[in-house]
């Protein structure tokens, strides 16, 4: 493949086998960590519920985080290109309202929109490279477009989702939790886009050095398009599994998306510079994230604590993170 | 050309620049052409009584202006600094106040609503200094951790605002609210900080380049904690003055997280740090509270509205990241901008 790759191939290669376990132990340690919360945070749920050990209870406990997870790796390949998307709640709640307004009544029409909402991310991006403006900022300010749009179209909660979406949403197979074959389906997607395909290792080579990425010749402006473009394809998936849940559209849905998946990504060993993928450790953290809320109303906490009780053991297990990466350095 | 005596019209712009900068187009500039268009179409739509709209704004954009500036203070510091926990500060100060105003008075209502703040803002800083937490995050798990307190809080209190302090926030002196001169006169204050004191220069100065400052011995942590917790301070007393010109409810400050980061921005302030603009701050508030009146009277829905603010926003900042290039902005800087070819060798 490409010559950074080789070079990093090569040098691990010839160190020692404790240089790679503290390096792995260092770059792998937020994942791990994050693992570590969620097996802790799974073990005091089975505590409260053994009636989770159960394939029904594992899909009851696993259903949140599918749309998470879809909408956590869309934010973690525009995290890697060092870029941040705050429209992605409001852009999930948004595609839910399609899915039970449009897609429904009007498919055509529907998937024109979805298909225009991959346009305009791959719009931002170009913005975001050749204009140099913030992305924050430019995602914030469509945000409210993205509100704006969901609210046009279906000022209240309401409409249907079609009946093929609405079947996949209540696939429940018998052998495995269904919500489990999408955590890893949305995984795997990930992984392959960032960590397998070329264009993934475009990606994070803009995020880490974009000088580089340049004089290798590869447009900076193709990769960051492509990046958010593929992102959206992501968000729209997370859009249209929450549709198939809930069976009906509303733009205020998954407003907490926005930070939540950010902070999924960081709590799974990703961070705000850039250059960084980890999939799987993405993964981690957005179940990790999900199954906080569920533990919360397992164990009959106050409804108006749960959300502080979120931000504890975010700030917690971030506090760990920073532990764990002192110790093995 | 260069002794042109009288405001130098647009084609001449870009020679002029080149030899001495005569007409330096300020930051704030854009927003407060965006204020004038926008009091424009209001006046067409409803002509008579030109100033109606413009004292309403006023009495609305003090509070908003107030959250920004501390938001302002924040951004300057640098790439990755946000707030995103002032929202639900003011909506827990709000109770906060209220409930001590009853028993203790408004002044005392006020001062707990800026210890409100100021506990917020100490949980954000530890999380950000001691665990090294990227502020957005550390800011969020802080809103978490309020916006709990403040259900708690709902529940307990159901008391209205004490009316002294009603009677001040809504009072007027010589048409202009009381509240929009005293957020004017912290304006001015927050101003001469980033020209004249030696803690604002070195805000600006983190906010330009982190590792020259940390190399020039400034206390980067110091500043940085101060930053957030003057911001969240400002978000708490917004918060109390909201709650006796409104009413103190759960979601009294949730749309102002977003509004203030894109007032700041639609301000001119850079957001990328380095650059505050503090009367930017007013043009920007105003802006926004005077084009939601304008959407409002044409009626607008709220949909319609929500998209064409975002559109504005990035706009705005398209407008102005073409602009300023380095903390000056001008029209050549733009206009140059706007033809690649010239941009290279005018800036290049």
């Amino acid at each position: 493949m490409t010559a950074p790759a080789v070079a990093l191939r090569t040098y691990t290669g010839r160190t020692s086998l404790a240089e790679r376990a503290k390096t792995a132990a260092r770059q792998g340690s937020p994942a791990l960590l994050s693992l570590a919360a969620l097996l802790a945070i799974f073990a005091v749920a089975v505590a409260n519920q053994p009636g989770i050990l159960s394939i029904p209870g594992l899909t009851l406990m696993l259903m949140s985080a599918v749309p998470l997870v879809f909408a956590t790796q869309a934010q973690m390949l525009i995290m890697a290109v060092g870029d941040i998307d705050l429209g992605i709640g409001y852009l999930v709640g948004l595609v839910t309202v399609i899915a039970a307004t449009l897609l429904d009544a009007q498919p055509l029409l529907g998937i024109g929109l979805l298909v225009g909402i991959v346009g305009v991310y791959a719009l931002v991006g170009l913005l975001v490279e050749r204009r140099g403006v913030p992305s924050i900022i430019v995602t914030l300010g469509m945000s409210f477009v993205w509100l704006g749009l969901g609210l046009q179209l279906l000022p209240t909660p309401g409409g249907a989702a079609p009946e093929w979406l609405a079947a996949i949403g209540s696939w429940r197979p018998t052998w495995i939790p269904g919500p489990l074959v999408f955590v890893v389906l949305a995984t795997v997607v990930g992984w392959y886009l960032a960590r397998h395909s070329r264009i993934g290792m475009r990606m994070r080579a803009l995020g880490s050095s974009a000088p580089t990425l340049n004089k290798a010749g590869r447009s900076l402006t193709a990769t960051r398009v492509i990046a958010f473009a593929l992102a959206a394809v992501l968000v729209i998936l997370a859009g249209l599994l929450l549709a198939a849940q809930t069976r009906s559209g509303d733009v205020n849905s998954a407003t907490n998306f926005t930070l939540t998946t950010i902070a999924a990504v960081i709590l799974g060993g990703g961070n705000f510079s850039g250059g960084r993928a980890l999939p799987v450790g993405a993964t981690f953290g957005a179940v990790t994230l999900g199954f906080i809320t569920v533990l919360l109303s397992l164990v009959n906490l106050s409804s108006s604590l749960q959300s502080a009780a979120q931000g504890l053991i975010v700030l917690a297990v971030l506090a760990g993170r920073v532990i764990t990466e002192r110790f093995t350095r | 050309m260069i002794t042109a005596p009288h405001p130098v019209p647009e084609a001449t712009v870009v020679s002029v620049e080149r030899s001495r900068p005569r007409l330096v187009w300020p930051a704030w500039g854009w927003s407060l052409v965006g204020v004038l268009l926008i009091w424009g179409f209001i006046i067409a739509v409803r002509p008579g009584a030109p100033f109606d709209p413009l004292a309403q704004a006023l009495s609305l954009a003090p509070f908003l202006v107030l959250v920004a500036l501390g938001q302002m203070l924040v951004i300057t510091l640098g790439p990755g600094n946000i707030d995103v926990s002032v929202g639900t500060i003011i909506s827990m100060s709000s109770y906060v106040s209220v409930a001590v105003s009853v028993v203790a008075g408004p002044v005392a209502g006020l001062v707990a609503a800026v210890g409100v703040g100021l506990v917020a803002g100490a949980v954000s800083v530890v999380a950000i200094l001691l665990l090294r937490v990227p502020p957005i995050i550390a800011t969020l798990a802080t809103s978490l951790i309020v916006s709990s307190a403040t259900l708690l809080l709902s529940d307990a209190n159901r008391a209205a605002a004490d009316a002294g302090l009603r009677v001040l926030v809504n009072a007027k002196l010589l048409g202009v609210p009381v509240s929009a001169l005293f957020v004017a006169v912290v304006t001015v204050l927050i101003a001469l900080m980033f020209t004249r004191t030696r803690f604002g220069l070195s805000i600006v100065a983190v906010g330009q380049s982190l590792r020259a400052a940390e190399r020039a011995g400034l206390r980067v942590k110091t500043l940085t904690a101060i930053a957030y917790l003057v911001c969240a301070a400002f978000a708490g007393l917004a918060g109390g003055l909201l709650a006796a010109f409104i009413s103190p409810s759960t979601v009294l400050g949730t749309s102002y997280m977003l509004d203030s980061v894109a007032v700041v921005v639609i301000g001119g302030t850079l957001v990328s740090g380095g650059r505050p603009v503090p009367v930017g701050t007013w043009t920007g508030a105003m802006f926004f509270v005077l084009l939601s009146g304008l959407l409002n009277l044409v009626g607008w829905p709220v949909g319609a509205q929500n998209i064409l603010k975002g559109l504005l926003v990035v706009t705005v900042v398209l407008i102005s990241t073409a602009s300023t290039g380095t903390g000056r902005s001008t029209l050549a800087r733009l206009r140059a901008s706007l033809n690649p070819h010239k941009k290279e060798t005018t800036n290049g």
